[in-house]
């Protein structure tokens, strides 16, 4: 049985600890011991130990010595006290190269054995839901009834991926390696605990972000972020919502995606100033600072970088974000859009935008004047991820601008000076 | 309630918790101490031989509930350690979880098996015969009244209440009753 093979270990080395090297096991104690290198096991097999005259004065280490004569040298030579019980110390000393999971505890061991079972159980019971699936996809039924097929595929399907979840949520080695970010995102149980991990505090903020800065109304009427989002400046990480200076975002920036749904969909990606002042409308209007489409996204293809996009993608290259002086801060959004699938079947492709076309048509491919809303609802395109920057007038914007080849980086903008209405004083009768 | 155990306690030393007693608590520990002689060395000659002064069990339990403190220390945890635990945690609920399913299955099986049955008296006449045993039979057929005789015994509630106080003839529930107060009830 696991637990007897894997409580031998334990058991053979409480018997001869005296014989077993002295071995670093904590972080604490390696930091103290680093100097000195250990010999391997293959190392002290091969070489025969040296005379007993000239062995240098180990060092011991306090975490795993475990006899008294040696908790004794320890005091006596490095003026070290022993951590923790004997017990634990000649446990530490034995169990080091023990793997997680065969680690000698009765009660860990049996609730492993439960899990197992329960995990058979669960593998067993998502092979079961495929084998109904396929049962009912290959089943023909009458013209009336497809709506109601689909409605039950589509129910089994969100219960087969529970399913999938479900078996290897309880398992402490696959808690271990996402505590760790060596996730494989290729795996269901992967992307459910990273998207709970965002949805948990992450995706709150966001969403307070983007609510506060009234870009839910603003810039789109509804906006449900599925595809969490780091932004990046040359290697500096923006919060959402982060004042930029205008140095910094003057180089396009880097746009780590992280997509929670299985398989590679295409998306577009908008880069919308919602602040552009209008002195005609005396009002404000949109700008579009970056527009690609046709990009490639998975849970393990994450990395949009707006400068190395291919030239077929980009609709819009990057205009460097800019608020003349004067103007309070603009608000800088960037959705992403997913593209439309080409039809209505499980893991369908998403539908590529013809770039050429949109150029030419030029509704869209002009920067002034871009409205988010049209622009998704011309191309059924669906907003699935959200970010958010703010731009204010610093003291590189006018280089900036000038750079960018924007006119008006000499202009200020001023408050209009409301003037009071005129005193009039009323009929004195009313002053009583 | 149970007493709480005072190992805990009794393993304090009464020196170097002194400072965090309240004040009144202070008069309580005045009264147990011995008046100290200082070059008399009885008091520890005492403790020598007999393993500690004997203390008064209402003190102990007096402090026992002043001190222990409501919440238990937090789980520091190594991070093997904590894995382990929440292995464990995990298989534990994990059978829990499958204990109530499994209670609330043999309810719902008792449930229905018990509707099931109502519904077979009422079916019944009084010679234990339904309407279409009777017509494969060929015996004649009762009126309506005649079914169900056992079914409408077994839904009675007399005496269901007996022996049960008057306030919960009606069962508890958040607002009062439609009818706030049946004025002409009489026993």
């Amino acid at each position: 049985m696991a637990i007897e093979r894997s409580a031998r270990p334990l058991a053979r080395c409480l018997r001869c600890t005296r014989n077993a090297h002295p071995r670093a096991f904590s972080a604490s104690a390696t930091s103290r011991l680093d100097t000195q290198p250990t010999p391997s096991e293959s190392e002290s097999a091969a070489r025969p130990p040296p005379p007993p005259s000239d062995i240098p004065k180990a060092r011991r280490d306090p975490n795993t010595v475990s006899t008294p004569a040696a908790e004794r040298q320890l005091f006596r030579d490095q003026k070290i006290h022993p951590i923790g019980s004997r017990r634990r110390r000649a446990a530490i000393a034995s169990t080091g190269t023990i793997p997680f999971s065969q680690l000698p505890y009765q009660c860990f061991q049996e609730a492993r054995a439960f899990l197992q079972e329960d995990r058979k159980e669960k593998v067993q019971l998502v092979e079961q839901q495929r084998e109904r699936i396929a049962k009912l996809k290959a089943k023909e039924v009458a013209p009336q009834d497809e709506a109601h097929k689909e409605l039950r595929l589509e129910s089994m399907k969100t219960r087969l991926a529970e399913l999938k979840v479900m078996a290897d949520i309880n398992d402490p080695v696959v808690k271990r390696k996402f505590e760790d970010g060596e996730g494989d995102m290729t795996k269901p149980i992967y992307r459910y605990l990273a998207d709970k991990k965002w949805r948990s505090y992450k995706r709150e903020v966001l969403l307070q972000r983007i609510h506060q800065m009234n870009i839910i109304p603003d810039v789109l009427p509804v906006l449900d972020p599925i595809v969490s989002t780091k932004l990046t400046f040359a290697g500096k990480k923006v919060q959402h919502g982060d004042v930029v200076s205008s140095l910094t975002s003057a180089k396009p920036p880097t746009l780590n995606t992280q997509a929670y749904e299985q398989g590679t969909k295409l998306y577009t990606i908008a880069v919308v100033n919602s602040d552009v002042p209008n002195v005609e409308k005396d009002g404000y209007e949109y700008r579009c600072h970056f527009l690609a489409c046709n990009i490639p996204l998975s849970p393990t293809n994450t990395l949009v970088p707006f400068d190395r996009l291919k030239a077929d993608q980009v609709i819009l290259p990057w205009l460097p974000p800019y608020a003349q002086k004067g103007l309070p801060y603009q608000r800088m959004s960037i959705i992403i859009l997913a593209q439309p699938p080409v039809e209505r079947t499980e893991n369908s492709p998403s539908q590529p935008l013809d770039v050429a076309g949109i150029k030419d048509a030029g509704r869209y491919a002009e920067r002034r004047n871009f409205i988010m809303k049209s622009f998704a609802d011309r191309f059924a395109l669906k907003p699935v991820g959200v970010d958010l920057f703010r731009t204010v007038w610093d003291e590189f914007t006018a280089d900036v601008m000038r750079r960018a080849g924007v006119p008006g980086w000499d202009v200020e903008f001023k408050r209009k000076r409301v003037e009071p209405l005129p005193y009039q004083r009323k009929g004195s009768e009313r002053y009583r | 309630m149970k007493t709480p155990s005072t190992a805990l306690l009794r393993t304090l030393s009464p020196l170097c918790r002194s400072s965090a007693l309240p004040w009144t608590a202070r008069g309580c520990q005045a009264a147990q101490q011995q008046p100290s002689a200082p070059f008399s060395s009885t008091t520890r000659q005492r403790a020598r031989e007999r393993g500690g002064e004997k203390r008064d069990m209402r003190i102990t339990l007096i402090r026992y509930h002043l001190q222990h403190p409501l919440t238990p220390r937090p789980l520091r945890f190594s991070r093997d350690r904590a894995l382990r635990h929440w292995t464990i945690h995990r298989a534990h609920r994990l059978h829990q979880t499958r204990l109530q399913a499994d209670r609330q299955a043999t309810l719902e099986r008792q449930y229905n098996s018990m509707a099931a049955a109502c519904e077979a008296l009422r079916l019944v006449d009084e010679h234990g015969l339904t309407e279409t045993e009777r017509t494969r039979l060929g015996c004649e057929r009762e009126g309506h009244g005649k079914r169900g005789r056992l079914y409408r015994i077994a839904m009675r509630k007399d005496g269901v209440w007996e022996g049960v106080p008057i306030e919960y003839s009606r069962i508890q529930t958040d607002s009062p009753g439609r009818e706030g107060w049946n004025h002409g009830w009489t026993r």
